[in-house]
């Protein structure tokens, strides 16, 4: 099957939170109220019981205050950092993209939370498990369209084939360049080797609270790919030099023993 | 072929191991191989999954892990301090690594094997047992502080985390292997025998330790005068 995603247009986004409110509805999460921060962000960041989140981010620049606006939820990476050290198998990709959990799994080792790039997952104290953006696997097999992308006013959100998305997104990024954006950018296209969900951005990525060279920890890499593989051989190789100890010890002693006639070395055991 | 040296209440033995100290390795004993085989259900792949339901499954190991982790921290700081003084007559001992430290260990492989080797005269712990004091005691006071950062993440800062997960994986590896060579080494190693009933007991025989830790048993025969 091929690959479905999110495309997210920032330049299109209103700010309206529709789409937070919509994921909040369709996976019966309660509201999250945080305190007053100094601007009109709900959220610090996602968090067990809020999926996805608008960011705002204000600027300056000759022409006055430039007000941005970006969504940020799981990303659903082709090659998701969280997968790899989910010590569980909980966390699975789904064969159109999807980045899902067995909830049956996870033990809440938080493994998942330190590994992602982009801080998604979270910590869901009551349940002891992590929760994040499922891309609304259960609606999109039912023949839906993800709930954020359903109730997209503006249009900013679109759900397809991550191929098709990505020529509509290339366009746009075209259009946008010539019309007063010279940094529009499209972004998720080769970022950790890919992402499903998409984003186009007008203006580098760093200014939407995206990384622009976003990359997995490289403690978490080795301990993936280093420790976790190769260093446990070693308590195998100890227990075998004991075994090997204990018969050639007993070999020798009892080689010894008939040399001497039988005659025991008392104190040497 | 028998497995460990008889015990021999009456031959002239002298003591080596208070009751807490026993005590003490004990229990972190007990508790080191429960915590190895609940955090092993971890960091084994999926084929050892049916070992799970030994622990009540996942879950259960889970809080096994993190009771005996308790346990694992809080028995070995009550009996240092209940022992303080066999505790620091243990260290002195470690650090006053010598010429003749060395020369153990250099000469302890073929000992291991069984060959017969002239070893020179040894204090309270050899060569062997004060690397395996300093190694087991770093990594268990390592993975126990990357432990509670693993229980605790949200109060570390993220980088810490995440080194905390490699740093658990190889200090438990490299206590399990000391372990499994300490383990062999004070029961199963004909060599070494005497020693194990040194731990259980508290008590070795005279000759015995006369011709394994000769400094120490010469020093002891002058405190008794
Ligand atoms: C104070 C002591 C310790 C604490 C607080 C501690 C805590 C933890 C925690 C929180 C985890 C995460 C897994 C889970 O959620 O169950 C873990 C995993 C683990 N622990 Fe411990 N632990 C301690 C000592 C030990 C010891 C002594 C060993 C073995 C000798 C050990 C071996 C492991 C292993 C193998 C894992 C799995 C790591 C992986 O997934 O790669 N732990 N420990
Ligand atoms: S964004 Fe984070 S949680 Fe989502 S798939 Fe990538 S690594 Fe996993
Ligand atoms: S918290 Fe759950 S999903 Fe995350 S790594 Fe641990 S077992 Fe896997």
């Amino acid at each position: 099957m091929a690959k479905m995603g999110n495309l997210y247009d920032a330049t299109k986004c209103t700010a309206c939170r529709g789409c937070q409110v919509a994921c909040k509805n369709w996976n019966q999460l309660p509201a999250v109220i945080e305190p007053f921060k100094g601007n009109y962000q709900t959220h610090e960041s996602t968090n067990a019981n809020t999926f996805t989140i608008v960011k705002f981010f204000e600027y300056d620049d000759v022409y006055g205050p430039k007000w941005y606006f970006c969504k940020h939820q799981c990303m659903h990476c082709e090659y998701p950092a969280c997968v790899d050290v989910c010590p569980r198998k909980a966390l699975y990709k789904n064969e159109w993209g999807a980045v899902l959990k067995d909830y049956q799994k996870c033990v809440g080792c938080q493994y998942c939370v330190y590994a992602c790039p982009f801080e998604i997952p979270k910590y869901h104290k009551e349940s002891d498990m992590v929760t994040k953006c499922t891309l609304c696997a259960e609606r999109v097999e039912a023949g839906g369209i993800p709930a954020c992308a359903k109730t997209c006013p503006t249009g900013a959100l679109q759900f397809g084939e991550r191929q098709e998305l990505l020529a509509i997104a290339r366009e746009r990024v075209k259009y946008l360049r010539a019309n007063g954006f010279p940094n529009a950018t499209i972004y998720g296209e080769h970022e950790l080797g890919g992402l499903n969900k998409l984003y186009i951005l007008g203006d580098v990525p760093e200014k939407y609270g995206l990384p622009s060279e976003p990359k997995v920890s490289s403690i978490t890499t080795f301990w993936q790919n280093i420790v976790q593989p190769w260093f446990g051989l070693l308590i195998p190789l100890a227990l075998a030099g004991s075994a090997a100890s204990f018969f050639t010890t007993r070999f020798l002693k009892a080689r010894r023993e008939q040399q001497e006639g039988g005659a025991t070395h008392g104190t040497h055991n | 072929m028998e497995l460990i040296t008889k015990y021999e209440p009456d031959v002239e033995r002298i003591e080596r191991f208070s009751f807490v100290a026993r005590f003490a390795h004990w229990s972190h004993t007990i508790t080191f191989v429960i915590l190895l085989l609940t955090g092993l259900l971890l960091f084994m792949d999926s084929r050892w999954d049916f070992l799970a339901v030994v622990f009540g499954g996942y879950r259960g190991a889970g809080l096994i892990h993190r009771i005996m982790a308790v346990i694992f921290t809080v028995v070995p700081l009550v009996c240092v301090v209940l022992n303080w003084r066999g505790f620091v007559e243990w260290w002195k001992d470690v650090f006053s690594f010598g010429k003749n430290d060395i020369k153990f260990l250099l000469k302890f492989p073929l000992e291991f094997m069984g060959f017969h080797v002239d070893i020179p005269p040894q204090t309270k712990f050899n060569g062997g047992e004060k690397m395996n004091s300093v190694v087991t005691t770093t990594s268990c006071i390592l993975v126990a502080i990357s432990g509670y950062i693993m229980w605790f993440p949200s109060i570390f800062p993220p980088t810490l985390v995440r080194l905390a997960y490699p740093t658990h994986d190889i200090f438990m590896i490299i206590a399990t292997m000391m372990v499994c060579m300490h383990g062999y080494l004070g029961s199963l190693h004909p060599g070494s025998g005497e020693s194990f009933w040194g731990m259980v007991k508290g008590t070795v025989k005279a000759d015995w330790a006369e011709h394994h830790h000769k400094a120490w048993y010469d020093k002891q025969r002058e405190q008794q005068g």
